[in-house]
């Protein structure tokens, strides 16, 4: 006879999850393996001869790399010699600030970083992330992609993702060849939104570089290093191509970061033994080292395989904290589906949700997730509401804002015929005023006209064959009456000239004035500082439209 | 210091030197905040404080860029690009907030501004692995010093040929 | 590197198990897979005939794993595929690849050993790619991440696709699918078949030329 209770609970959407019992001699561990090296340093005539207990004879690649490039050798020694308790009592300590906690941490080894954020339970991973997260205020990113790669639903989602709130979107694709109209679609889109936003177009690595030098996008993430040799040459790269590629990007003017995660080695097959975490600080090592402003991490594909094991979703938070430890931008995950459970899914967000990143999520869906081709984020469209009322709970700065049908609508539509006028004036593919209409109204995908994808995919080879640049979206825009858009891109192509959305966790706001770490760094230190939401802006997240007014009753 | 840390430094100020002494017109510019004229991140947004010393590779100055001069074709994309003047300049405020490797990866950057689009992401495919020979790779240094005067980028490509060749990540042949 | 695959794959299958996620879907019902052998001849060579295709298989492919992630037979997968390719008239050549598990190089590979220049690349756990040799290793003509919703007709559009590329023509991509709870369900096994896939890479063995046969 089975126990009615039993059955229940077996049926519940966390038991559709997948969970794996450790095995740390292939990695599937997230932190704390036994067969992580002890953490330490020796530097002779300047040069790091030792490293993590790693003689330099014995370098690979990125032990090299680290070593010459990402350790700041000044302080090392008095930094290693400090105990990691002790750091990490510093990092929570209010008394302590930011500076003088990095002081340490830039000096620190892979090894090191990894154990002193082993010391910290979950919550005081959280009280140093809201010191050490870089930009005062949190922002949040969207993903917009759609499984028909359609682009008049990009160009009217990534709209609706703009004026919501998001600073920053980011789209992929179904079809690799779809990559630039899909690139160009939410580069409309978003100057409809809301002025500034910026936008990317995450494929394969050279494609993503010659879509921004072509000013088809305005920044890039999706430029991946991994923890260990074989994996990072899985991924077709070393950490010098990698680091070449982020000059190469800087030399036009460029925001970009890297994007790195736990559980990826062992996802692809070569962990060396070693725990999810401290694979992962060797990532973010080689980013620092390759002087890149900033890191998307938290597992992020990967999420599958820390959040199958124990202490998982806590190395996913301790990860994203050793990238602030390292004056990162922290574009912080939270963005692949990872778990059937709604409980779960929200238990994973607050980690970032409560102390604020940088980039709460690096891929919030702002489609429905049949339509992520991210293959599903944590948190969706049809979670706009839910997100909007955490906001209001917890009084906390998530980057949304209450909208209105209206406004959604009347954004939307204005976006699906921006693009189908420069789809004219380009000589690209028709877009249908029937397709407008359905991009306007659409749920999703499922809502819109099926294209033909051949006429679509031999307009796009034309299209890069041509040349075409974003200057010429700028006066397609312009010559069909969408000036004010054609100002937008206008703007950001000429921000790329004076180069101040380079530094750190640098965007835009509606006025193309640069908000970074630069001149808005965080600057908490306790209770009553660092970033404090505004009148205004509290106003505006009070103001959900289905809260009653006592005065009607 | 080391040797070749001491080398390095010599060679970013050469670069430097040469880079303030480059190609954009005189116009008189405001002294910037920091010791010995440098910029720092009081000056920042430069786009906003500085903008009078911000110019194009084509020699354009930031704040004459309209969108009706794109529209009338009196400029175009190329007139829109950053220039190493600017990149240095973004480079001492990086180093003014204690952001030295950001500040270096500024400089290649700058270095890399002359290299055609089409060459820089050959470059990058070349430093990817299994697509060079060490002899290939050191060719490309020597293009980036002699045809680019990119110094730092140029020692850079040298250091992953050697590295390469060690971890055995060089095309066979 | 190593390690105690079978005792790995024992403790996970055992935790997965009680999941039901080791579970194939049940194949269909009317189908018979049939019986495959796979038979190395040496050296694969590079083809010259512009009117055939190169399937790449990954290092465990038909030998140390005999289905995918949803328990799809190897052999109906290559069937499948093989069908399809000559359905366009073409010829196929089987490679299997030693060098790497990277379905992304694996393709690759075919596609440079493939006189028509296009190849497919196949890993044991089933997620595939099409790939032409004038393209980077990490880009591709098309891309089936997501191994748990690939069915067999899609191996067999798969197939056809190949050979429409190769045959220059202007294709329609095989519908893309998505399935966002593929990740917390599948993605803690297909690490672990990975790894095993992994463990069968013989870096210095050049890829090998297969004859195929279906019983």
């Amino acid at each position: 006879m089975r126990s009615k209770r039993f059955e229940v609970l077996e049926n519940r959407p966390i038991n559709q999850d997948g969970f794996v019992k450790e095995w740390p001699e292939v990695g599937l561990i997230s932190m704390e393996n036994p067969g992580d090296p002890k953490p330490g340093i020796k530097i002779e005539n300047g040069v790091v001869t030792e490293l993590d207990g790693k003689k330099r004879a014995d370098f690979d690649m990125i032990d090299t790399f680290i070593a010459d490039y990402a350790i700041n050798l000044d302080n090392a020694e008095e930094a290693m010699r400090l105990d990691s308790l002790e750091m990490a009592r510093r990092i929570v300590d209010i008394n302590v600030a930011r500076k003088d906690v990095l002081k340490m941490t830039l000096s620190m080894t892979p090894a090191k970083l990894t154990d002193v954020v082993s010391q910290m339970s979950v919550l005081e991973i959280m009280m140093g992330m809201t010191k050490m997260r870089s930009r005062l205020r949190p922002s949040n990113q969207a993903h917009a992609t759609n499984l028909r790669d359609n682009p008049v639903l990009l160009a009217a989602d990534s709209a609706e993702a703009a004026s919501r709130g998001f600073d920053e979107i980011e789209t992929t694709v179904g079809v690799a060849r779809y990559a630039p109209f899909n690139a160009i679609s939410i580069l409309v889109g978003s100057q409809v939104g809301r002025r500034g936003a910026l936008t990317q177009c995450a494929v394969e690595e050279a494609t993503e570089l010659l879509m921004g030098m072509r000013g088809l996008t305005s920044y890039a993430e999706t430029v991946s290093v991994y923890g260990t040799e074989p994996v990072f040459i899985d991924g077709d790269d070393t950490p010098w191509s990698k680091a070449f590629l982020a000059s190469g990007y800087a030399s036009r003017g460029l925001k970009m970061r890297f994007t790195s995660g736990t559980g990826s080695e062992v996802q692809m097959g070569y962990a060396e033994g070693k725990s999810m975490l401290y694979l992962e600080a060797r990532c973010l090592f080689i980013t620092k080292g390759a002087g890149v402003q900033g890191t998307q991490n938290g597992s992020i594909s990967c999420i599958g395989v820390p959040a199958g094991v124990p202490s998982g979703i806590r190395a996913v938070a301790a990860e994203n904290l050793i990238s602030m430890l390292l004056d990162l931008e922290s574009t912080t995950g939270s963005d692949q589906s990872f778990t059937h459970s709604d409980l779960r899914r929200v238990a994973r967000t607050l980690m970032q949700f409560v102390p604020g990143t940088d980039f709460i999520c690096s891929g919030y869906s702002s489609v429905p997730n049949y339509d992520n081709m991210f293959a599903g984020s944590n948190w969706d469209s049809d979670d706009f509401d839910d997100w909007l009322v955490l906001q209001r709970d917890l009084k906390l700065e998530g980057g949304l804002r209450p909208v209105t049908e209206e406004e959604i609508v009347a954004v939307r539509n204005k976006a699906a015929r921006a693009i189908q006028a420069v789809f004219k004036e380009l000589g690209l593919t028709e877009i249908t005023d029937e397709e407008v209409e359905a991009a306007t109204y659409a749920h999703g995908s499922k809502d819109m006209p099926l294209r033909n994808v051949i006429e679509d995919l031999k307009s796009v080879e034309d299209f890069m064959k041509r040349g075409v640049t974003g200057a010429d979206i700028v006066k397609a825009l312009s010559a069909t009456g969408f000036t004010d858009v054609a100002e937008s891109i206008f703007t950001l192509l000429k921000s790329r000239m004076a180069g101040d959305y380079l530094h750190t966790a640098a965007i835009f706001d509606k006025d193309f004035h640069v908000v970074s770490a630069v001149n808005t760094p965080n600057n908490y230190t306790g209770p009553k500082t660092g970033y404090q939401m505004s009148d205004e802006r509290w106003n505006q997240i009070k103001d959900i439209p289905r809260a009653v007014r006592p005065e009607d009753f | 210091m080391d040797q070749e840390q001491l080398m390095k430094k010599i060679v970013e100020e050469v670069v430097k030197e040469m880079m303030a002494g480059g190609s954009a017109p005189d116009t008189g510019r405001p002294q910037a905040d920091g010791p010995e004229g440098k910029v720092t991140a009081s000056n920042y947004p430069l786009a906003e404080k500085l903008s009078d010393r911000i110019f194009s590779q084509t020699g354009k100055r930031f704040d004459e860029l309209e969108l009706k001069a794109l529209l009338d074709g009196q400029i175009s994309a190329e007139d829109m690009r950053i220039s190493p003047e600017t990149l240095e300049m973004q480079a001492q405020v990086a180093e003014s907030v204690d952001r030295a490797a950001l500040a270096e990866n500024m400089r290649r950057a700058a270095e890399l501004i002359n290299v055609p689009d089409a060459r820089v992401l050959e470059i990058y495919n070349a430093l990817r692995p299994y697509r060079s020979t060490k002899q290939e790779l050191l060719d490309i240094s020597n293009e980036l010093e002699s045809k680019y005067r990119c110094t730092i980028c140029s020692k850079f490509v040298r250091e992953a040929a050697e590295v390469y060749e060690q971890r055995g990540r060089l095309k066979a042949g | 590197m190593a390690i105690d695959a079978k005792e790995l794959r024992n403790i996970i299958e055992s935790v997965l198990n009680e999941n039901h996620l080791l579970d194939p879907e049940p194949p269909v019902t009317d189908h018979e897979s049939p019986v495959m052998e796979l038979r190395e001849t040496g050296v694969a060579d590079q083809g010259k005939s512009p009117d055939e295709v190169v399937i790449g298989i990954a290092p465990a492919f038909g030998s140390a794993q005999t289905k995918t992630i949803i328990g799809i037979p190897h052999s109906d997968v290559l069937k499948e595929m093989i069908a399809g390719i000559e359905e366009e008239g073409l010829k196929c050549r089987i490679v299997k690849n030693y060098r790497t598990s990277d379905v992304g190089f694996i393709a690759h590979d075919a596609a440079k050993l493939s006189g028509s220049g296009v190849g497919v690349g196949i890993q044991s756990k089933g997620t595939t790619v099409i790939h032409q040799k004038d393209l980077e290793p990490l880009t591709n003509l098309e891309l089936f991440p997501q191994a748990p919703l690939i069915d067999i007709e899609t191996y067999r559009a798969i197939g056809r696709n190949a050979a429409k590329y190769a045959k220059g023509e202007a294709t329609e991509p095989v519908a893309v699918r998505n399935d966002q709870m593929a990740r917390p369900k599948y993605q803690a096994i297909a690490a672990l078949l990975h790894i095993k896939e992994t463990q069968h890479i013989d870096a210095p063995k050049k890829m090998q030329a297969l004859t195929v046969s279906f019983r």
